[in-house]
């Protein structure tokens, strides 16, 4: 707030309540009666003006409390320029912990913590250092200081994390940290130096020229060897009753380890293994008769004993294990391979569906209620008044996926959504590619493989209402999406028995089944396995709200940000549990697996980064004297508003001594 | 003594409290209170109390019973004369009480005044008791209200109203009054002045000094609160004349020692006038009991026969 600001001038109103106070207390005089003063003589002088100067000092520590009470709301800013310790002949040694998951393994990290010490206790005259920690992102542990003890202070709490660490990003995100200043740099870099974590391109990892001085990059390993590491790379269910555990070795093909697999559902130990794991690709081990609960299990598949590298030797994994949901499906023959298809591709999908399909002839509109969603084969076969009651029922909050049929070429108008089709009719020698798809939809964002696809489509003209999902050439509507009422329609151009398309036939037919029967029937749309500190968008558990509780049973969201939608960071392996409108959910989490390849770049590539670094830091050695003294732009803003509260109460424990004295004086008894 | 006599001798002397004889609103009830409880306590009857053994006549001048009257001599004389028996003191009993605002002070339950007017209502009584003529003589800076002596049938009750109606106001002037109360007193007696004597003591013994020389037994009650006479205060504290309305800032140290050098001085000071004059000075703590009044009252009867 600006000191004139509105409420900081009505605030110093406030100043004008003591004065008040003190009037009406000079207005009252309070005197003790006493039979007689014949043998009575007046104090001194000096008491009067004693304690005049009293109540005056007492006035003026109340309006002083108003003052400052006002300026802290105020909050005043003094500025100063920024590390003022340093200056062009400072040598600031940056230094750089790398605290990803690959760093929990063996003594990895408890070396790098010892390089740090040695660095910090290295410092010399004219010589500061400030810490950051990287692994997903950078974080500031100490800034600039010359005071070793700060420095060694900040790194005992300090640990590995469950991140991973890209050199490129890291360099990137140091520029940004340290380019104010105008010390001469050094920057350490303590870490593994996994190959996994080498920028994609070489210049990402080259830091900016700063104020044309030299940038000198240390790199200091913690590991010179490629340790071996087996981690537990995937685990797939099948048939609700089995379950695969990819085990992924990352070694030398001699290299062989002898581990005890465990099978874990809900905390309960169901099977284990003992196997011998390969030292280099995957290794599959199976686990059948798998007993699951229904809804939502929790695998765990564990490799025991552990190696070096812990954290991955475990691998959490979420399976809904809720009953097929209903779906209906319209067509005007059960027997016809579009039945087929779509029936076959909803089965299934992962969360699994049961397909009822209902002859058109047949239907009682009645039963469309019973359904969250329904499938309609051909939309064309529709009659008029079954068009009316599945718009009402959509109009009522249903969902449908049309597709577009044999029928529907002679349609003048779509039914249900009234799109006109154009003159152009489908030719069946002419099938075109997918030239757009809106992968920002639900339904469209996990699939891929519509390039494949050729069809021949509906020459639909669009209202204006409609979303166009996936498009042919000149826009040529493929699948639309139309709000109608509370419900929604999503219509494919095309028809389904791989008459006029490709795309039941191709893999991606699948999974759009499944990513699209997921969306209509409004279920979350939670990604169930996350990497570790990626971060988990709440909006897509099936309501704009709800709570996140960590692996540790912490619940994540305050009462307040419990109504609004979150990005909530996932920091801990394990399994979140998601409370929201759309239910409850689990959500696995597990370390980037990237990290679980300890292989190391190699030294020659580690000193030619260093080359290079110094090579451009000299290139770009130019003296720019001119830049003396600190621009103002540069001043940093300290709010002093804290000091401002210290003397607020130092005040108030004045008053309160003065107050109660003058009381004493005034009021003074026999 | 006995238990039950102990008990018995708290009660009377718990009836001389101040503070329990502020519980009571009648003034006469109170004096017959106090004295009655004062003489059951005594050891020995006082020479004081009302006897039939006949001593001598008298005269019959104004203010005299005329129940007391011999009417038999009178018959035979044609002169009226008075029986007097053992025991009476042929006295009169003369009360000045000051009722200057000062004698509104107080610091517990009772006020110097209040005190003066137990005090007075006592003595009343007592000399009702031996039919003395009893009268009070009410002032300030001038008479306020008198009432001569009499001995007659509802005196006690007249001089016990006065007493208590009066009121603490104005300042004190002690010329002005005793020199009305000289024009009005004719006969040798006692005269009680009840006060804080918050006067010059020379001014005072002049004053004084005319009624002794008439003859008149002067006994000055000089009446104080604890807290004239030994003042507490932490604090400098501003004092408000009760009379004057001056108001003086005073410290605490100064109260602690000069003021009492100062307060003990002037009642030395008027001590010594009442010595000069032959009056008897008895100094009253406002928070002791009457018991100490009544007794040097007494005692003062005794001394002066």
């Amino acid at each position: 707030m600006a000191l004139l600001g509105p409420l900081f001038l009505l605030g110093l109103l406030g100043i004008g309540l003591p004065i008040w106070l003190h009037r009406l207390e000079t207005q009252v005089t309070e005197r003790e009666q006493f039979s007689t003063t014949m043998f009575l003589e007046p104090a001194r002088k000096r008491i009067h003006v004693q304690r005049k100067l009293k109540y005056l000092l007492l006035m003026a520590l109340r309006i002083l409390f108003f003052l400052i009470l006002v300026l802290a709301f105020a909050r005043p800013v003094l500025f100063s320029p920024p590390q003022a310790l340093i200056t062009e002949d400072t040598t600031h040694h940056v230094i750089v912990l790398d605290t990803s998951f690959s760093m929990q393994a063996g003594d990895s990290f408890a070396t790098a913590l010892q390089r740090v010490q040695d660095i910090i206790n290295g410092l010399g005259d004219d010589e500061v250092a400030s810490l950051y920690t990287a692994s997903s992102g950078i974080t500031t542990v100490a800034t600039a200081t010359p005071d070793g003890a700060i420095l060694i202070q900040a790194l005992s709490g300090l640990a590995p994390d469950n991140g991973k660490l890209d050199l490129g990003t890291m360099v990137t995100s140091m520029n940004t940290l340290i380019e104010a200043s105008q010390a001469n740099f050094v920057l350490h870099f303590i870490s593994d130096f996994q190959q996994t974590g080498q920028a994609v391109r070489f210049a990402d990892m080259i830091p900016d020229v700063i104020n044309g001085r030299p940038v000198l990059l240390e790199l200091e390993r913690v590991q010179t060897n490629n340790a071996a590491n087996w981690m537990v790379d995937s685990v797939l269910v099948s048939n609700r009753n089995a379950v695969e555990a990819g085990i992924r070795g990352f070694a030398t093909n001699e290299d062989s380890s002898e581990r005890t697999i465990t099978l874990s559902i809900n905390n309960m130990l169901q099977q284990e293994q003992q196997v011998t794991l390969n030292g280099g690709g995957l290794s599959f081990i199976n686990f059948d008769n798998v007993v699951f609960e229904e809804g939502d299990n929790r695998i765990d598949i564990r490799l025991l004993p552990n190696d070096s590298l812990a954290g991955d030797d475990i691998r959490h994994t979420v399976f809904d294990n809720s009953p097929p949901a209903p779906v209906l499906l319209l067509t005007e023959n059960p027997q016809s391979l579009g039945v087929t298809y779509i029936s076959a591709a909803l089965e299934t999908a992962p969360r699994g569906y049961e397909v009822i399909t209902q002859t058109l002839a047949d239907l009682d509109a009645r039963v469309l209620q019973r359904y969250p969603w329904i499938v309609i084969e051909d939309i064309g076969a529709i009659n008029a008044s079954l068009a009316t009651a599945i718009t009402d029922y959509v109009s009522g909050g249903g969902a449908v996926l049309a597709a577009a049929g044999e029928s529907s070429l002679g349609l003048d108008s779509v039914p249900v959504l009234d799109l006109a089709v154009g003159s152009n009719p489908i030719r069946r020698e002419n099938r075109n590619p997918i030239t757009m798809i809106d992968n920002s939809h639900p339904a469209l964002s996990e699939t891929s493989g519509w390039g494949s696809v050729n069809m021949q489509t509906l020459p639909v003209s669009l209202n204006g209402d409609e979303r166009v999902l996936i498009a042919q050439a000149d826009n040529r509507p493929v699948l639309l999406e139309s709000n109608i009422g509370r419900g929604r329609i999503m219509l494919l151009t095309t028809a389904l028995d791989n008459t006029l398309s490709d795309l039941p036939v191709k893999p991606v037919f699948v999974s759009f089944m499944a990513e699209a029967a997921r969306y209509l029937s409004n279920e979350n749309l939670l990604i169930r396995e996350q990497i570790a500190e990626s971060f988990l968008q709440l909006s897509l558990a099936g309501g704009s709200s709800g709570q996140v509780y960590d692996p540790d049973g912490v619940s994540l969201l305050s009462l307040s940000d419990t109504t609004q939608a979150q990005d909530i960071p996932l920091n801990k392996t394990g399994y979140y549990q998601v409370f929201s409108s759309g239910g409850e959910v689990l959500v696995a989490v597990n370390p980037d697996q990237r990290e679980s390849d300890l292989t190391i770049m190699d030294a020659q590539v580690l000193q030619n980064w260093q080359n290079v670094v110094a090579g451009t830091a000299n290139s770009g050695e130019q003296a720019l004297n001119s830049e003396s003294g600190v621009a103002d732009e540069d001043l940093e803003e300290n709010e002093i508003w804290r000091i401002f509260l210290i003397l607020l109460a130092l005040i108030v424990i004045a008053e309160s001594l003065l107050g109660n004295q003058h009381l004493r004086i005034r009021t003074g008894t026999l | 003594m006995s238990p039950g006599s102990t008990e018995t001798r708290n009660a009377q002397t718990r009836l001389l409290d101040p503070s329990v004889l502020a519980s009571m609103s009648n003034l006469e009830l109170v004096a017959k209170a106090v004295v009655e409880g004062f003489v059951n306590g005594l050891h020995r009857s006082p020479k004081f109390g009302f006897s039939q053994e006949f001593v001598e006549y008298r005269e019959y001048s104004d203010g005299d019973d005329p129940r007391y009257i011999d009417w038999n001599v009178f018959s035979r004389t044609d002169r009226t004369y008075i029986k007097r028996f053992m025991g009476e003191t042929n006295s009169h009993l003369m009360l000045l009480l000051d009722t200057s605002a000062s004698m509104g002070f107080g610091s517990a339950s009772t006020s110097k005044l209040q005190y003066g007017k137990y005090l007075g209502a006592s003595l009343a009584y007592l000399s009702s008791r031996q039919h003395d003529a009893i009268g009070v003589m009410l002032f300030d800076d001038d008479v306020v209200d008198y009432r001569p002596p009499a001995s007659k049938v509802g005196s006690l009750q007249g001089v016990i109203h006065t007493l208590d109606k009066a009121e603490a106001s104005m300042g004190t002037d002690i010329n002005k009054p005793m020199n009305r109360f000289r024009e009005h007193v004719k006969k040798r007696g006692l005269v009680a002045v009840i006060s804080d004597f918050y006067c010059d003591a020379e001014e005072l013994l002049e004053n004084i000094r005319p009624l002794a020389m008439h003859g008149q037994d002067v006994i000055m009650f000089h009446l104080l609160d604890s807290d004239e006479l030994d003042p507490k205060i932490k604090q400098s504290t501003l004092y408000e004349d009760m009379e004057t309305g001056q108001a003086i800032e005073v410290e605490p140290t100064y109260m602690a020692k000069a003021y009492r050098e100062k307060i003990q001085n002037h009642i030395k000071n008027i001590e010594e006038a009442a010595n000069g004059i032959r009056a008897d000075h008895v100094l009253i703590n406002t928070a002791d009991p009457l018991d100490k009044a009544l007794h040097n009252y007494l005692t003062f009867r005794e001394k002066r026969g």
